[in-house]
């Protein structure tokens, strides 16, 4: 049973399996599916060897970078010296995605098993599972499920943690998330040190997605070489993606496909296509974060990390957000950089200023009031964000000004012109 | 390198620094102050200003030379063409939200965003007026601290040096991106008894002295090299002086004593330098009068000598543990011929350490130079010398108003004002300079004899009592050296060579930062 | 710290620890999972506002004095983050999503429709009669199920204008 559509035929159904089966939410439950076997026999596997499999497996970070997992797991010091500490990354905030809530609301045992066997792989003593502060009915599930296992006594020595985020983006970079478990202001770290040198309480720690934990002990189950096959174009993408749909699609939701899978498919097949009497013009393909495609771009993407890069964007988060021919970019794109300023930790001066700076020309833009200087203005600022912070904030808040001028340039220009009219107070 | 160096080039020169050092460090031995606000040697390293931004070849994205440490064959240029562009658009971005009221600003002049933007920011603006600036109300954050948040570019160097060197955390950022600002909790204040130095630290005229507010242009300002005579810590001081007054004490740096640091106790120690009431002229006391007759200095030294020349048997000597080191030696020496006993009284408080600075606190001797003093055979035991003065044959009392003395003997005073206690009245007062205005060492609770430098003339006829008691040994024939002592090196290189603790060191040695007893021969430090 | 920071320092009303009883038994068992106190800040500041609705700058002084921090140390965190209240808000709090993803979809009519029917005059403002205070508020993180709304603690998909006076009226 999929949720909250029926799965596509073409959908390949790995992490989404249970979505919508509310047995499935429950420890019995998941037992019954042959939940918690992954685990009993990581438990009694040497760290090295489970390390070894996801390497061969090809698993890459869901949460937007797509680095490789079990290399991420690799630079934990083999020989444990100090306490090891892994963190979830269940604060799931990249407008466009939302796919982990999904995992943990219909699958929360699947996460937890995950999270354990890479806790006994990287020989982290604590676990603390980082979820966002809104997602109410993902926390409720995830602790009665940790209360379920834990009663059941399922984790051996490992203990793990639920730790709400309390409103703040930033708190999904994995440094901040780091200083926000410490009781601190989520604000970025700067780097090195890495987090598997010195991380959260100063300590050797490895962060990971949800989706990406989830995938860990199907990975285990299947073997490596299955895993590996699940892939329709660069072999260095591998497994299944989540793909969170949302925006100007007749079926939004989560589907998940097999790596390399066309955007194209996705939108106009599983997703049902455009409303009626509308068209496709323009996807924002891996979360806000990331540049945005035209039509034809979007119609000719292979959804995997290369394939992204390919068309000049990123996979990011899998968070596909879909504009019809009806949408108003440029509002759209104040509204992203409004997000970013909001979110903006005030740390780095680019990010602090610039975030602001650009939400306020784009909507002296959409106020009618703009100069045709202002777009080289922004591109300049945006070039001025990229690249020179301490995190991706910044850079996340350039992308789509540059890629929306780039390629609706038009859009602006009949703002600016008075072509369009006004849609906010000056 | 076979020394354990790290050999690395900036900007086309090559430097040799240890493993761990900081580019931005590195830079300035090669003479190249990399533009920075968040980066200070003497707090952790934020990396938040990002305006320090330059190129390290071979690395895809610009650094920032306050994070990076060295690294061997690494060339930086700190003056390519990304790294200039980079460090001017912060500046752009820095300025949109900043008032620009240089004019009323106390930071104007002495401010490293005025600074930075005269060097490398753009001539103009692109951030349209017609956008509102942020703007947040003055608040008052402490005792002697107002915060100007519109001026406040977010560098955080006040709440990291509150939270990890102060180890108090009464400041923090509040909110978030554009809206920060430095927050402090309704029921803290900035009252830490070092809390000034967040106004030294700011790089704009964010963090402002209420004591300072609007008292000089930063450019009418002179700075002189002193010590704080708070204590005897014995901290490195700066005295700016506008139109011969004293007008604000900052620290100077010295890595051995007190880092970049001093506390408000010592902050505030400097109004009485600027006393009106000052004794101008020598005044001997008039025959069979209480009054007194002010003299020249000739006839003043001549009828010192005559008492001193004349007397035998027991002398005494109250000096200040304020004065010069080379003060109270020559005091001593002159009495040499005398049954001797030198004394000072002491004020105490309460002692109030910089936590995060190992050996640095406000110390409970509140005195700078109680060591020197010591060294050179005065002691605290007051009670002794007022009972050997009632025997004596001539009593000196070196700048210090407040000693009550009773003695059938002479009283000669070198003081900055006239007696303030009871007692027998001097037979010659001697006006002498302060500590702004001569210059002199004293020796530090360490045993580190520092220097202090003249920042102002001296009133009248006053002159520094080493002066003043090197012209009495010319005429009592314990001067013995066959030369005058015509300034405090004189003074210090016979006391050198004449006193063992302080062997081995010379004046001129003694340098901006000072040496430390016994180690005369050693290295700089 | 000061003495100037202890709790009764400002204000003359006696001040209620929100820490005494269950309370600061969940503090306690809460500590248990980290190894140092500070770590408990933003657990414990949940507890606050689930005990107070909002959290006051003297919630703020207790909880440091029990974590071994400062007010201003507590304020800084506090101010980070969106879902502290640092003034008191109404009974129903009401988050409605208005990002780009939900935007597109109608989110600010949504937004709209609820300042509408529940007579909160503007957006940050609570209504005459306490009940109702209306934000918007960025991604919640449900974009495919624009729009998302939070009443309180709870999550609603999909909402739709025509759907915001039910709701009002299941909440009043």
């Amino acid at each position: 049973m999929g949720f909250p559509h029926t799965p596509h035929p073409r959908e390949t159904l790995v992490l989404s399996k249970h979505f919508g089966d509310t047995d499935a939410r429950t420890y019995k439950g998941w037992v019954k599916r042959g939940g918690y076997e992954m685990l009993n026999q990581a438990l009694a596997m040497e760290p090295a060897a489970i390390i070894e499999e996801v390497k061969a497996s090809g698993l890459r970070g869901r949460g937007g970078a797509g680095f490789p997992t079990g290399l991420k797991w690799s630079f934990m010091p083999r020989e444990k010296k100090k306490p090891h500490y892994l963190c979830v990354n269940a604060d799931e905030s990249e407008p466009g995605t939302f796919k982990d809530r999904e995992i943990m609301r219909w699958t929360p045992h699947g996460l937890l098993e995950g999270t354990a066997i890479a806790a006994h792989a990287i020989q982290a003593d604590v676990t603390y599972i980082y979820i966002r502060g809104e997602f109410t009915e993902a926390w409720d599930i995830m602790e009665r499920a940790l209360a379920e296992a834990n009663a059941a006594g399922v984790f051996g020595k490992i203990k793990i943690y639920l730790h709400r985020g309390a409103g703040a983006y930033i708190c999904g970079e994995e440094t901040a998330m780091m200083n926000s478990i410490e009781g601190k202001r989520g604000n970025p770290r700067i780097k090195p040190p890495f987090p598997a040198a010195a991380g959260l309480f100063g300590m050797p720690t490895t962060i990971n997605n949800v989706e990406t934990l989830a995938a860990v002990p199907l990975i285990l189950e299947n073997g490596a070489a299955w895993y590996k096959g699940l892939c329709l174009s660069n072999p260095k993408s591998t497994g299944t993606k989540l793909l969170s749909v949302c925006g100007h699609v007749q079926k939004p939701g989560n589907y998940e496909v097999t790596m390399g899978f066309p955007l194209k498919d996705l939108l106009y097949d599983l997703c049902g296509g455009m409303r009626p009497g509308r068209t496709l013009k323009a996807v924002i393909p891996g979360g806000s974060s990331v540049p945005i495609l035209n039509r034809e771009e979007a119609e000719s993407t292979l959804l995997d990390y290369e394939g992204c890069v390919e068309k000049g964007t990123m996979l990011g988060s899998g968070g596909v957000i879909v504009f019809d021919d009806s949408a108003d970019l440029v509002y759209q794109i104040m509204r992203l950089a409004r997000f970013y300023a909001h979110e903006s930790c005030a740390q780095c001066t680019q990010c602090r200023e610039g975030t602001a700076w650009t939400t306020k020309i784009l909507e002296r833009i959409l106020a009618g009031q703009g100069k045709m200087a202002d777009l080289d203005l922004l591109l300049d600022l945006a070039d001025n964000m990229t690249g020179k912070t301490i995190c991706v904030l910044s850079d996340s808040c350039a992308a789509p000004v540059v890629s929306g001028i780039k390629k609706f340039r038009n859009e602006f220009e009949a703002y600016i012109t008075g072509n369009r009219k006004p849609v906010i107070a000056a | 390198m076979a020394d354990g160096l790290i050999t690395l080039t900036i900007d086309g020169v090559p430097v040799h620094v240890p493993s761990g050092t900081l580019v931005i460090e590195a830079a300035k031995q090669a003479g190249v102050l990399v533009p920075h606000y968040c980066y200070h040697p003497g707090l952790p390293v934020a990396g938040v200003c990002r305006m320090c931004l330059v190129e390290v070849e071979k690395q895809p994205k610009l650094a920032i030379a306050c994070a990076t440490p060295v690294a061997e064959g690494m060339v930086v240029r700190t003056q390519s063409a990304p790294a200039k562009r980079a460090r001017t658009s912060v500046l752009e971005f820095l300025l949109i939200n900043h008032p620009l009221d240089c004019p009323i600003c106390d930071q104007a002049g002495e401010c490293e965003l005025q600074d930075f933007t005269f060097q490398e920011g753009r001539p103009g603006t692109r951030y349209s007026p017609d956008y509102p600036k942020r703007f947040n109300p003055v608040e008052d954050f402490g005792p002697d601290i107002l915060y100007v948040p519109n001026r406040c570019i977010l560098c955080t160097r006040c709440v990291r040096f509150m939270e990890d060197v102060a180890q108090e955390p009464v400041l923090n950022v509040s909110e978030r991106g554009d809206r920060a600002f430095i927050g402090i909790h309704p029921q803290g204040r900035l009252d830490h008894p070092w809390a000034g130095n967040v106004v030294d630290l700011c790089p704009v005229g964010s963090l402002l002295s209420k004591d300072f507010l609007h008292k000089a242009r930063a450019w009418e300002l002179d700075r002189t090299a002193s010590i704080c005579t708070g204590c005897s810590q014995g901290c490195n001081v700066t005295l700016d002086t506008r139109d011969d007054v004293v007008v604000r004490v900052r620290p100077r740096q010295n890595l051995e004593v007190n880092r970049y640091f001093i506390c408000d106790h010592g902050r505030a120690n400097y109004r009485w330098m600027n006393r009106g009431d000052r004794v101008e002229a020598p005044l001997v006391k008039q025959a069979g009068s209480e009054g007194y007759r002010a003299v020249d200095w000739d006839e003043a030294l001549d009828r010192v000598r005559i008492i001193v020349g004349g007397a035998s048997g027991k002398a005494v000597a109250f000096a200040s543990p304020r004065a010069a080191t080379e003060a109270l030696f020559l005091a001593r020496h002159l009495l040499g011929g005398f049954d001797w006993t030198g004394a000072f009284q002491l004020v105490m408080g309460d002692e109030e350490p910089l936590a995060g600075v190992p050996n640095l606190a406000l110390r409970a001797e509140r005195a700078p130079n109680v060591h020197g003093a010591e060294l050179l055979g005065y002691t605290r035991d007051m009670s002794a010398a007022l009972q050997a003065a009632e025997q004596s044959a001539v009593v000196f009392v070196l700048d210090d108003p407040q000693v009550s003395v009773r003695t059938a003997g002479a009283v000669i005073y070198l003081g900055t004002v006239m007696p303030e206690a009871d007692g027998a009245t001097p037979d010659v007062i001697l006006p002498i300079t302060n500590v702004a205005e001569e210059e002199g060492t004293f020796v530090n609770r360490d045993g580190r004899v520092q220097r202090y430098f003249q920042a102002k003339p001296a009133p009248g006829m006053a002159r520094p009592a080493w002066w003043v008691l090197g012209e009495l040994l010319e005429g009592t024939g314990n001067g013995a050296r066959g030369m005058p002592l015509a300034c405090a090196a004189d003074v210090f290189d016979l006391m050198a060579e004449s006193m063992e603790a302080f062997g081995g060191l010379s004046y001129a040695k003694l340098g901006l930062v000072g040496r430390t007893l016994g180690q005369g021969a050693g290295v700089p430090a | 710290m000061s003495a100037g920071m202890s709790m009764h320092a400002s204000g003359t009303e006696e001040y209620q620890a929100v820490f005494t009883g269950a309370t600061l038994e969940r503090l306690q068992e809460i500590l248990t999972r980290y190894p140092n106190r500070q770590a408990a800040l933003l657990p414990a500041l949940w507890l606050v506002q689930e005990a107070r609705g909002w959290i006051s700058d003297r919630n703020m002084a207790e909880v440091a004095e029990l974590l071994g921090l400062t007010p201003a140390y507590v304020k800084g965190v506090v101010t980070f983050y969106t879902m502290y209240h640092q003034h008191p808000v109404g009974k129903n709090f009401v988050q409605v999503c208005t990002t780009s993803p939900c935007n597109i979809c109608g989110a600010e009519d949504v937004a709209m429709a609820f300042l509408e029917h529940t007579g909160a005059k503007e957006l940050g403002a609570t209504s005459p009669d306490g009940n109702w205070t209306v934000i918007e508020v960025e991604c919640l993180g449900a974009c495919g199920f624009a729009t998302p709304v939070m009443i309180n603690d709870d999550f609603i998909e999909s909402v739709t204008p025509d759907k915001v006076p039910e709701l009002v009226r299941k909440y009043r």
